[in-house]
C-alpha cells in the first residue's frame, strides 16, 4: 500500500520525511529508529492508521493503545533521563564545589563559592542570594552579603558576561572574589543592615528555619495573611528561600535565595539540591570563621612574643646600664675624696696666701679645676642615679612649692618677680619625686639665667587631658632653634659632662619615667619649659 | 670653743677637716675608724661628731645609730662623697647631711646651724 507515513519503508530519501532534522541524517537509513523516533509522533502516520482502521486492517483498534503506552513510557523515560542529567550535573557541581569547600581556610574564598554556585547558571541558578551569620556575641542574625544583580540590566549584563566566557564555576568563583567581592559586600548594604534579628526571636522566620534545621519556602508572601510580609518588603519579591546554615548543631547562619529577575517559581528539586548544598557550606563557613579567630589569635600570641623578646632585651640592657652606673658610681666615689683633698688644700694654701703672691694664680686654677670636677662628677653620679627611678604617687604642688622655697635666695639675688600659679585639686603624679624636683630646680634654674633683674619667672601648674602639666615662662630673650635643640638633646647623645647638660638630662630623666619636656621660645620674648607627667600607670 | 669629732678613714681628709676646721675656731679631734671614734667618745666630750658614709671596717651609719642610741645629746652631720645615702632612712637620725667637696663652706655652715640649734635648745631647757 502507498502509506503518507514513510514507517513502512526501509530506506527513504532525504526530503521523505519532514521532521528528520539536520543532524539527525542517519535516520533515513534506519527503519526501527526512524519509526520509534519519528513516525510514533508524526501527524502523517495518524493519517494512515485513520486509513487502517477504515479500511478494517485487524491490528488497527490495537495499536493506539500500544501507541499511547509507548508514548507515556517514552515520556517517563525522558523526564527520566532529564532528572538523572540534572542529577548528574548537580552532583558534579557539588564535588566541584565540595573541593574547595573541604579545603578553604579563606572566608572569603568560601563565601565567593558558596554564593557564586547558587547565583551561577552552572550552579543552582538563582537570581540572587543573601548570606546572613549568627553573631553569638550579640546573640543576632546578621546580614553579612548579597549576591547577585540589582535590576535587569545589570542582570542582563552579567548573564550575558557569563554566557561569553567559558569558565567552570571554580574559575568563576575565584574571580568574583577578586572582582566583586568587595563591591557586592557593599552593594546590597541597604536591605542587609534591615535583616538583623535577634536569636531569641523565636516567631521569625530565620528563627524557625534554624530550629527545624529545614529550608523554608515562602511563596506568595505578599498576598498571604500568615507569612511575614515585612521581610517579603524588604527583599521585594513575594517568592523566596530561607535555608539555614547549620554546622554540627550550631547555627552558623541563614542563607536566602531568590528569582527576583526572572521569577521562576522555586521548584521543590531547586530547595532539596540547597538543602544538600548548605551542609558543605556551614561547615566551611564555621571552620574558615574558626580559623579566622584562630590567625587572631595567633597574632596577639605573635605581638605577645615580640613584646616579650623586647622586654628581655631592655632587661639585658637595663643590666649593662646597671653595670655601667655601677662602675661609674664607684669610678666618681673614688675620685671625689682625692679630688676634695686637693681642691681643700689648694683652698688652704690659697687663704693663706700674700694677696700679691705671683703663685697665687696657679693656687686659683687648682681650686677653679677642681671644682669644675667636681661638678662633672656630680652630674655623672646624677645621671646614674637617673637610671634607676623610685616611682611612687606625689603631689606635684607640694613638690614645687618645696622646690621653689629652696631657689627662694637665689630668685631674690637675681632681682626677679615669681609668679605661682599652682591650680588646686590635681590628680597625683606617678614620678621619682628627687628627680623631678632635680628637673624643676634645673629648669627654673635656667630660666633664672636668662633673666634680667626686673623680669618675670611664672610657674604654673594645671590638669591636662592625660595627666598633669607644669609650665615654667621666662620674660628673657628668646632662644634660638639651634640653642633649643643642644639644650634638650638626649643626654646620651651630647654627653658633654660639665658642659651645662642640666637640661639634657632633665629629659632624658623625664622621658625615662614617661614624661616629657618640651621647650619653646616666644618670638616677642620669653621661653616656654613645659613638664607633662603622668597620672597614670605607664611602662617606663 | 665648741670641740668636733671628725671621723674619716683618709689620712689626708682628716688633715683637711682639722685645719680648715680650726681656722674656724673649732677643737678638732679626728678619728680614723669607728672603733677609734668610739674609743675618743668615751673618753672624751664632744659638742658635734662629723662622719664618714663609709668606713674601712663599719658603716658610718652603723656608727651613727650607735652614736644616737647611746649619746643623744651628740649632734652628727653626715659628710660623704655618696649624695645617695640622703634618702636612707637611717641617714635621717643625722642633723645635717653635707656633699663632700673641696669647698668646705657648706659643712661650716652646716656645723654653725646645728650648733646654733643645740644651742637654743640648751638655753630653753635651761
Amino acid at each position: 500500500m502507498d502509506w503518507e507515513c514513510c514507517w513502512s519503508r526501509e530506506e527513504i530519501a532525504a526530503d521523505a520525511c519532514p521532521y528528520i532534522g539536520e543532524g539527525e541524517e542517519d535516520l533515513y537509513g534506519s527503519q526501527r529508529r526512524r519509526v520509534v523516533e519519528k513516525c510514533v509522533e508524526c501527524p502523517r502516520f495518524k493519517n494512515d492508521l485513520a486509513r487502517m482502521k477504515a479500511e478494517g486492517h485487524p491490528l488497527s483498534d490495537l495499536l493506539p493503545y500500544i501507541l499511547a503506552e509507548f508514548q507515556e513510557q517514552k515520556s517517563q523515560m525522558g523526564a527520566m533521563l532529564s532528572f538523572l542529567n540534572s542529577k548528574t550535573r548537580e552532583i558534579k557541581f557539588l564535588r566541584e564545589v565540595s573541593l574547595v569547600l573541604q579545603t578553604s581556610i579563606d572566608i572569603d574564598e568560601v563565601l565567593s563559592v558558596a554564593m557564586t554556585a547558587i547565583t551561577a547558571g552552572k550552579g543552582f541558578g538563582m537570581n540572587r542570594a543573601f548570606l546572613l551569620m549568627t553573631d553569638k556575641e550579640r546573640r543576632n542574625i546578621k546580614g553579612y552579603l548579597g549576591v547577585g544583580p540589582r535590576d535587569y540590566e545589570e542582570a542582563w549584563r552579567t548573564w550575558e558576561d557569563i554566557s561569553r566566557s567559558n569558565f567552570t564555576l571554580k574559575e568563576l568563583a575565584k574571580n568574583f572574589q577578586k572582582t566583586k567581592l568587595t563591591s557586592e559586600k557593599v552593594k546590597f548594604h541597604d536591605i542587609l543592615e534591615q535583616l538583623t534579628v535577634p536569636l531569641a526571636d523565636q516567631g521569625h522566620i530565620f528563627n524557625r528555619a534554624l530550629q527545624g534545621k529545614k529550608p523554608i519556602l515562602v511563596e506568595n508572601a505578599l498576598n498571604n495573611p500568615d507569612l511575614d510580609r515585612g521581610l517579603a518588603r524588604i527583599l521585594g519579591v513575594d517568592c523566596f528561600l530561607v535555608m539555614p546554615l547549620i554546622s554540627r548543631n550550631r547555627r552558623v547562619g541563614i542563607i536566602i535565595a531568590d528569582n527576583c529577575i526572572t521569577h521562576k517559581p522555586i521548584t521543590l528539586q531547586d530547595m532539596q539540591s540547597l538543602e544538600t548544598f548548605a551542609f558543605p557550606v556551614a561547615f566551611a563557613l564555621e571552620r574558615a570563621s574558626l580559623y579566622d579567630r584562630l590567625q587572631e589569635e595567633v597574632t596577639k600570641l605573635k605581638l605577645a612574643n615580640q613584646k616579650l623578646f623586647e622586654q628581655q632585651a631592655l632587661i639585658v640592657k637595663m643590666e649593662k646600664m646597671a653595670l655601667v652606673g655601677k662602675i661609674t658610681s664607684s669610678i666618681a666615689h673614688s675620685i671625689r675624696n682625692p679630688l676634695m683633698v686637693i681642691g681643700g688644700f689648694a683652698r688652704t694654701l690659697l687663704k693663706a696666701s700674700a694677696e700679691d703672691d705671683e703663685k697665687r694664680s696657679y693656687l686659683e686654677s687648682i681650686v677653679r679645676e677642681a671644682r669644675q670636677l667636681e661638678t662633672v662628677l656630680s652630674e655623672v653620679l646624677d645621671y646614674s642615679e637617673s637610671l634607676f627611678p623610685v616611682m611612687d604617687f606625689w603631689d606635684l604642688n607640694e613638690l614645687v612649692s618645696a622646690t621653689l622655697a629652696d631657689l627662694s635666695e637665689g630668685i631674690e639675688q637675681a632681682g626677679v618677680v615669681l609668679v605661682s600659679e599652682l591650680s588646686p585639686d590635681l590628680p597625683m603624679v606617678k614620678i621619682d619625686y628627687k628627680q623631678i624636683g632635680y628637673c624643676i630646680k634645673t629648669i627654673v634654674s635656667t630660666a633664672l639665667s636668662h633673666l634680667a633683674p626686673g623680669g618675670e619667672l611664672r610657674v604654673a601648674s594645671q590638669k591636662d587631658a592625660s595627666g598633669v602639666l607644669l609650665v615654667i615662662t621666662d620674660t628673657g630673650p628668646p632662644m634660638s632653634e639651634e640653642d633649643q635643640e643642644s639644650l634638650t638633646a638626649p643626654f646620651f647623645q651630647t654627653q658633654e659632662m660639665g658642659a651645662g647638660v642640666g637640661l639634657s638630662l632633665c629629659r632624658t630623666i623625664l622621658e625615662r619615667q614617661g614624661s616629657s619636656l618640651t621647650l619653646a621660645a616666644s618670638p616677642a620674648g620669653g621661653n616656654t619649659y613645659q613638664i607633662k607627667l603622668l597620672t597614670r600607670k605607664e611602662s617606663i | 670653743m665648741a670641740k668636733l669629732l671628725v671621723v674619716d678613714d683618709e689620712a689626708n681628709i682628716r688633715l683637711l677637716y682639722s685645719q680648715e676646721l680650726s681656722d674656724e675656731g673649732y677643737d678638732v679631734v679626728t678619728a680614723a675608724s669607728a672603733i677609734e671614734a668610739a674609743e675618743k667618745l668615751q673618753s672624751e666630750t664632744f659638742d658635734l661628731a662629723v662622719l664618714d658614709i663609709k668606713l674601712k671596717n663599719e658603716s658610718g651609719i652603723d656608727l651613727l645609730q650607735r652614736i644616737v642610741k647611746e649619746r643623744q645629746n651628740l649632734p652628727v652631720i653626715l659628710c660623704t662623697a655618696f649624695s645617695c645615702y640622703k634618702d636612707d632612712f637611717s641617714a635621717w637620725l643625722a642633723e645635717g647631711y653635707v656633699v663632700k667637696s673641696s669647698d668646705m663652706q657648706e659643712l661650716k655652715d652646716e656645723i654653725k646651724r646645728v650648733l646654733a640649734k643645740r644651742q637654743k635648745a640648751a638655753a630653753t631647757a635651761s
